[in-house]
């Protein structure tokens, strides 16, 4: 009897580790559908790090910080927007020339005190939208992130349904296995 | 001369593939079996045919025969002879010859292996492997026609696209994707014999071909992380994957492959997914096609599709008609195509394969729409869109994590029913090591959420499969008191399959530290130095020395010479390039890196001045990188392994023989 206990814990723990780990997937499916309405949605960047960096009496450890945001924001547009003279590298990951003038005017913008939203638009307006290597969540565009997000939950709810009926077709019978001795 | 005798032996092949298609189905409806044999025969001339007209095409490369319209478009007198010979996959002509010779030569050795076979599915996967040489050989004698006259005959040529002659791994990248995305024709003609000769009830096909598939998939591999390493030698970025939709196109075939390597499992052991993984099958043949389709056709630019044409029409519409066969024949047969699934308990390894083959389907199609979205776009508004790295991380890596959770919990799950007393002691070695890889990389400084699953996964999924080798050798040990190492090489040796997945689950392992670690802690540095000026990132430390200039045969080179340093001493050199062709404008930046267990010093030469005086270097550090590429290698050696020729049939009939045969693996083995 004792033998009987610890595997049903064990699946009873790998159950819940399992339904945690579709959970996260699911909630990213689902973040990965609504996430892009903010496209810009900035990881860690303040809006302010233009303000921050005219302050010029900081100490130098807030100089340093202050260079810090502003690199990473800059990092953060240059990741999104598209190299135009490369095949669909970023123009921050493009050691082409022209990348690193844009990455320079990006970089200008937001010292200037400009938000990562509008800097993206200033180039979109210069672009077009396919300056942007990740389409903006809205109309059409939809669709891109709700297809796969729908199949993941279509997947899910057909692998119950037939794991259920499998089940229900009740246990195999002995030697019902044709290569045993395989995998 | 050699013109003339290529074009005739594609001509004639085209006959010969024809004659050899339409005779076996009229040999099989009038019992007239030995007219099978000439349709065999039209497999093997086939194969010598294509030869011929391949081998010709290289020597017209090489003896610079500037007549054939291939070579006045690639060749040039300056071209290194190796850059020439590997010219043949340069452009889409070229690369047309060598896919049709690849096709021919599994045609010829998959009839040869299986020539002695009864019953109607290999001369029906014969006639498939027939048909789909015969369209290509209607490119080779329509669109992609490499053997086309030219008058008047230049005296040379432009050359290959500068870079594609920039580094050696040129030479072996395209062959390797090749041998991979064709090999899908072999389980797809094996598919489709089924069908035909409505032997699809038995499991037949999928055990004739596993192996076949297990020869493509390593090479898609080795292809795919052939062209990574690639990018990160020769664009100059320090990355190694951009989802580009050439990428793409050999990662989504691959993506339905390796869901069928699983799944097929379950069809052998289970007699379960027979439908599912004749579709997997037809699918990655036709993504292989499609794959051809948008590189090859120019529809969407990219670097290596540098043609335009008409013979896009020619992929779809061959496209169209896979499909269509396909969908009759399945409705066809689908009386035979039902299985019966039976499990004792939901929480088995059968509902985890299927949860793994759902995540990657949904995977394939994730990667596809997006690679196809830009068209789709265009198209429905008028309006170019990107589809770029943000997008595909987003989706993917939730993805990937999932199944770097499953690929640790499946091969600690036993078949058919729930988990075993057992099941505990495979997992928490597995547990240990995730939490312990996942503290490490949250100390290291990793604070993304999907990054630090990542590693937590990675390291579970290591201490799963590890696991599985402790313990069979631990049994073998107490078992028949073996040493340790002799027990493991013997526990793998009797049983290929099982322990070669798992190696390649171990080198998938390594490939995910490496991608999460360089994506996670990757830093980087420009600066512009004057001699004798260093630039640090990371604690790595590399000191300008010179810049200088030399004269190649085909291209100037400029580089600088980089000392790295281990505090005052110098420990090594780095040298970034640019490398300048005559026919294009712009340099070619050859990057180099040096290579360490913990990562790569990543140097790319930015900018120099004239006179030496200065140089503008990018120092990126790449944690971990190293670890991809070994772990492609991982991945292949397990694939290697399961593939492996045994004496498998009498090792199966031993076994069942002496049931008392120790079952080293738990029993569920």
């Amino acid at each position: 009897m004792t033998n009987v206990h610890s595997p049903k814990r064990a699946v009873r723990s790998l159950a819940a580790v399992f339904s945690l780990a579709a959970a996260i997937s699911l909630a990213a499916s689902a973040a990965a559908a609504q996430a892009p309405a903010l496209p810009g949605a900035p990881a860690s960047a303040p809006q302010d790090s233009g303000a921050l960096r005219v302050q010029v009496q900081g100490t130098l450890t807030d100089a340093q910080k202050n260079d810090a945001t502003l690199e990473s924001a800059t990092k953060s547009v240059a990741s999104q927007l598209r190299c135009p003279v490369c095949q669909g590298l970023s123009i921050q990951d493009s050691p082409s020339e022209l990348s690193q003038q844009m990455r320079t005017v990006v970089k200008e913008q937001l010292a200037a005190g400009k938000s990562q939203e509008q800097v993206k638009d200033y180039f979109i307006s210069k672009y077009g939208e396919w300056i942007l290597l990740e389409p903006q969540a809205h109309g059409f565009n939809v669709l891109i992130y709700a297809i796969p997000a729908l199949l993941v939950v279509g997947g899910a709810i057909f692998i119950v349904f037939i794991v259920k009926k499998w089940t229900a077709a009740g246990p195999v019978a002995a030697g019902a296995e044709v290569n045993a001795d395989d995998d | 001369m050699i013109r003339l005798l290529a074009s005739n032996a594609i001509l004639v092949a085209l006959a010969v593939t024809a004659l050899g298609a339409i005779l076996t189905p009229l040999a099989i409806h009038r019992g007239r079996r030995d007219w099978l044999m000439l349709s065999y025969a039209a497999v093997y001339t086939n194969f010598v045919l294509v030869t011929v007209a391949t081998l010709a095409l290289v020597w017209g490369l090489v003896s610079h025969d500037f007549s054939i319209s291939y070579v006045a478009q690639v060749g040039s007198r300056a071209t290194p002879t190796f850059y020439t010979v590997i010219s043949l996959w340069g452009a889409l002509e070229g690369s047309i010859v060598f896919w049709a010779w690849v096709l021919g030569m599994y045609a010829a050795a998959v009839v040869w292996f299986n020539r002695k076979r009864e019953g109607n599915l290999v001369p029906y996967a014969a006639m498939t492997l027939l048909v789909v040489a015969l369209f290509f050989h209607i490119l080779l004698l329509g669109p992609a026609n490499p053997f086309q006259p030219v008058f008047p005959v230049p005296f040379d040529g432009p050359g290959p696209n500068p870079l594609l002659q920039n580094h050696i791994l040129m030479g072996v990248h395209p062959p390797l994707l090749y041998l991979g995305y064709v090999g899908m024709t072999v389980p797809f003609a094996f598919a489709m014999g089924a069908m035909f000769s409505g032997e699809v009830a038995s499991d037949d096909w999928a055990r004739i071909t596993r192996r076949w598939t297990l020869v493509a998939w390593a090479f898609l591999t080795a292809a795919i992380i052939a062209g990574m390493w690639w990018s990160y030698e020769v664009l100059g970025w320090g990355g190694y994957w951009a989802w580009d939709p050439v990428e793409n196109a050999s990662f989504i075939p691959w993506l339905t492959a390796t869901a069928y390597l699983h799944s097929v499992i379950v069809q052998e052991r289970r007699g379960m997914l027979k439908l599912w993984n004749l579709n997997l099958m037809v699918g990655t043949f036709v993504l292989t096609i499609l794959g051809t389709f948008l590189t090859r056709s120019g529809i969407i630019s990219s670097v290596h599709a540098f043609t335009q044409g008409t013979i896009g029409y020619y992929f779809l519409g061959f496209i169209a008609l896979v499909l269509l066969v396909t969908l009759v024949m399945v409705a066809g047969n689908s009386d035979k195509l039902g299985s019966d699934g039976r499990l004792d308990a939901p929480l088995s390894r059968e509902t985890v394969f299927l949860l793994q083959n759902m995540l990657f389907t949904v995977f394939m199609f994730t990667v596809l729409i997006g690679t196809l979205f830009p068209l789709v776009a265009e198209a429905a508004r008028g309006v170019k869109v990107s589809v770029g790295t943000p997008f595909f991380n987003r989706m993917s890596i939730p993805i990937m994590v999932a199944l770097l959770f499953l690929m640790g919990v499946g091969p600690a799950l036993p078949w058919r029913k729930g988990a075993g007393p057992e099941l505990k002691g495979k997992l928490i070695p597995g547990v240990i090591v995730g939490v312990l890889v996942g503290v490490a990389a949250l100390v290291a400084g990793a604070r993304n959420a999907y990054s630090v699953l990542a590693f937590v996964f990675a390291g579970f999924a290591l201490g799963v499969n590890v696991e599985e080798f402790v313990r069979g050798a631990n049994a073998r040990v107490k078992a028949h008191g073996e040493g340790w190492l002799t027990a493991l090489m013997r526990l793998i040796s009797g049983n290929r399959r099982r322990y070669g997945g798992y190696v390649s689950h171990i080198g998938v392992v390594l490939v995910a530290f490496g991608v999460a670690a360089s994506s996670t802690f990757k830093s980087e540095q420009e600066a512009t130095l004057k001699p004798g000026e260093s630039l640090t990132v990371s604690g790595h430390t590399v000191r300008f020395k010179s810049a200088w200039m030399r004269e190649e045969k085909q291209r100037q080179v400029v580089g600088a010479t980089m000392e790295v340093m281990d505090g005052n001493r110098v420990v090594g050199t780095i040298e970034p390039r640019m490398n300048y062709y005559p026919t294009s404008a712009q340099p070619v930046p050859t990057p180099q890196a040096r290579s360490l267990l913990t990562g790569d010093m990543y140097m790319n030469l930015m900018a120099f001045r004239q006179d030496g005086s200065n140089v503008t270097v990018k120092l990126i550090w790449e944690p971990l990188v190293p670890w991809i590429w070994f772990g492609g290698y991982v991945v292949c050696l397990g694939a290697i392994i399961a593939m492996w020729p045994t004496r498998e049939r009498t090792a199966v009939r031993v076994e069942s023989a002496a049931p008392s045969a120790p079952r080293l693996s738990e029993g569920q083995a």
